[in-house]
């Protein structure tokens, strides 16, 4: 199958590592320039570094996308750099937290914000062309209890509401908007990595639940990430994906 | 043959990052904990053999030379406030009892009556106007004498010399209570040296009990003492810690017969990966600052010294005072081996201090005293006293990192008593070990007089 990705445009915020990375990295592979950034510019060199291996345009610079005009102005400058944008897939995040208020402004501003301004900047390039495919990151702690009552879960929960709006609203204009919910990932340097090391118990409870007996990889969450972005998936549109192994015992109907 | 060299290749070692952690710089410490690195001495690479820990006669040379030798931690001095409050401590086969004296003063002297040997007192703590042997109703003062023997008439030899107990050497010093069981000690601060620098600017006195548990242990009492003298295990028995502590990063310094490492805390091991998220136990140091980590907008990388920079600017306004203490003290763990037998964790905020003492009999067993105690800040009132527990080990919790500790003690002890264990293969992160073997033979042996084959 051809996910016709050769040659197309695609900007990914927070791509330095885990599930974006490896989205950079399958995109890369099937011949996608790209732009990406994540707030360490060490972190950022690193990625565009190993990913310029594959061949294609690799640009990346950090990015703060809790300063709106920081982040609109990269946002600017990677769709020039591109010369235009196929696919945005924003991973902002804050994690998770809870017990302070100031949890909830930060998953505002990374969980939500980051994904709304990233849209916004993009999205009247894509008019332009007619054409596009944005991915937003939700996660399956917005469709089962995880964690306790926590601003991230609540706040990734407005993805999935907005995304499927955003698909209804801009499908006249020929962009594509999905969701996808990843569940746990674990990856060396992620918060599964951690949780493993310094809650064992609680990390071999989840994997009890883990109907295959393990966590994902980033790299199986990617390759959902990219059907949905890519030309293949041509025809979905306001869907919502879960990509969790079985993990979530709710059906989804 | 390859020259020794000690020390490590911090890129070498089974990690996943390098790591470059700032530390004070020497200069700017003043008269407040030394930091500079002590010379590592040259003690070899020889095996230190199995057979000191469970070795009756081994066990009987330690007490002959060490244990009535040496200056030994005895207790708090704000747990004998008052005139007549006393403490009763044991160690081996010998008590002794601590007492505050009318004067203010402090006296030491063995918890046993010097007519039939009956112990005056019960291990533990107490206000007394006089010692009454309940046997016969002999009584002593609180400064030892005896003060009534019944029927003394009946002694055609009179009372026993002196009519007193024999006088033992005590001090206090940084709120701790010391005593020797030898009057002919060295003068303690000879002992203590170069302590008092290192923990005065702790001052433990602003601290109050928090934990105060003894635990008996199937263990030597130096197979703890090893435990807590090395960083190396936090690789294998804490795994968790990795998220918490720099454990390849550690500064040892050895002083002559007492020693000390470093850790930086509020630090990630270069043995995993940078996580992006702020580890649980970080965050709770964060918490116990006074920070909101959801504020915090920096690297995880950076958390150590933010926390350093928020203790120094707000310790003041919370009734801490941190002025005499560098700022990696606001953060790390600096660890200390008072010999023989007191290893001491000081933190800006708290002390947790691990007493080790021998069994009075079997090599294979020793009581280990957890003393925990936190800073009141200034102009909050002072906490009760905790209550002391004690138990087996096994019978209750004493927390998750000492109990990773402790479940593995025993079975260390049965398998250093193998044929097939000649003795403890010791690496350089171990250096500290054989520093505390080495300054335990020179008590054992005399200084430098070791020869092969002694154990």
């Amino acid at each position: 199958m051809d996910l016709g990705l050769a040659g197309k445009k695609a900007i990914l915020v927070g791509a330095a590592r885990g599930i974006g990375y490896a989205v950079a990295e399958v995109l890369a592979r099937e011949g996608c320039d790209i732009a990406l950034t994540a707030r360490s510019e060490d972190s950022v060199k690193d990625a565009v570094a190993e990913l310029s291996k594959y061949g294609t345009r690799v640009v990346g610079k950090p990015a703060n996308a809790r300063q709106p005009d920081e982040y609109k102005a990269w946002i600017e400058w990677a769709i020039e750099e591109l010369d235009g944008v196929d696919i945005l897939v924003p991973f902002t995040s804050a994690g998770s937290g809870m017990g302070t208020e100031k949890y909830w402004y930060n998953a505002f501003e990374l969980d939500l914000m980051g994904a709304v301004r990233a849209v916004e900047g993009v999205v009247p390039t894509m008019t332009e062309q007619g054409k596009g495919s944005i991915v937003l990151i939700a996660t399956t702690s917005v469709l089962e209890a995880m964690g306790g009552p926590q601003p991230y879960n609540a706040l990734k929960a407005s993805l999935v509401t907005w995304g499927k709006q955003l698909a209804l609203f801009h499908g006249k204009d020929g962009i594509r908007v999905n969701v996808v919910s990843p569940g746990p990932i674990e990856f060396e340097g992620g918060n599964w990595d951690m949780i493993k090391g310094t809650m064992e118990k609680f990390y071999n409870a989840q994997l009890r639940q883990q109907p295959m007996g393990r966590l994902g990889r980033p790299d199986e969450v990617a390759k959902a990430i990219v059907f949905l972005a890519s030309e293949a998936a041509s025809w979905c549109n306001g869907s919502h994906l879960v990509v969790d192994g079985g993990y979530t015992n709710r059906t989804h109907f | 043959m390859k020259r020794h060299v000690m020390g490590w290749d911090a890129a070498a070692m089974d990690v996943k990052r390098v790591v470059d952690v700032p530390r004070v710089d020497p200069e700017t410490t003043g008269n407040g904990t030394p930091v500079e690195k002590a010379p590592d001495p040259e003690l070899g690479t020889a095996l230190i053999p199995a057979e000191r820990y469970y070795s009756p006669e081994f066990m009987k040379l330690e007490w002959e030379r060490v244990w009535t030798k040496v200056w030994l931690l005895g207790g708090r001095s704000d747990d004998i406030r008052e005139p007549g409050d006393y403490i009763c401590t044991d160690i081996g086969k010998e008590s002794v009892l601590i007492v505050r004296q009318v004067d203010g003063s402090v006296r030491c002297f063995p918890n046993v009556c010097l007519h039939r040997g009956n112990r005056l007192r019960p291990e533990g703590r107490g206000n007394a106007e006089n010692f009454k042997c309940m046997y016969h109703h002999w009584t002593y003062g609180l400064d030892g004498k005896l003060e009534h023997i019944p029927d003394i008439c009946t002694f055609f030899q009179g009372g026993p010399p002196g009519m007193t107990a024999t006088p033992l050497p005590c001090v206090e010093w940084n709120s701790f209570v010391w005593f020797s069981l030898d009057p002919e000690v060295e003068p303690f601060d000879d002992f203590i040296a170069p302590m008092r620098q290192h923990l005065e600017p702790y001052h433990p006195e602003r601290m109050a009990w928090k934990r105060d548990i003894t635990v008996e242990w199937d263990c030597n009492w130096k197979t703890s003492v090893d435990a807590f003298n090395e960083t190396y295990h936090v690789q294998g028995i804490h795994p968790q810690l990795k998220w918490y502590l720099d454990d390849i990063n550690v500064q040892i310094d050895c002083y002559g017969k007492h020693s000390r490492y470093l850790i930086p805390f509020a630090a990630i091991s270069p043995r995993v990966a940078m996580p992006s998220q702020i580890p649980p136990a970080i965050h709770e140091i964060m918490v116990n600052a006074g920070m909101d980590p959801a504020e915090y907008e920096g690297r995880v990388s950076d958390i150590r010294r933010d926390v350093q920079l928020f203790k120094r600017e707000h310790g003041a306004e919370q009734g801490k005072d941190y002025s005499e203490l560098n700022d990696d003290q606001l953060t790390d763990d600096y660890h200390y081996l008072i010999f023989p037998n007191i290893s001491v964790n000081v933190h800006a905020d708290d002390i947790m201090l691990f007493r080790q003492r021998p069994h009075a009999s079997d090599p294979n067993k020793m009581y280990y005293d957890i003393w925990m105690f936190e800073l009141v800040p200034e102009g909050e009132e002072w906490p009760e006293r905790v209550r002391h527990q004690r138990f087996r080990h096994g019978d209750k919790t004493i927390g998750q990192v000492l109990d990773q500790d402790a479940f593995n003690l025993p079975t260390v002890q049965q398998g250093m008593q193998s044929d097939h264990f000649p003795g403890l293969w010791i690496g350089d992160q171990e250096l500290r070990i054989r520093h505390f073997h080495s300054a335990l033979d020179d008590y054992i042996y005399g200084p430098g007089k070791k020869q092969p084959g002694d154990i």
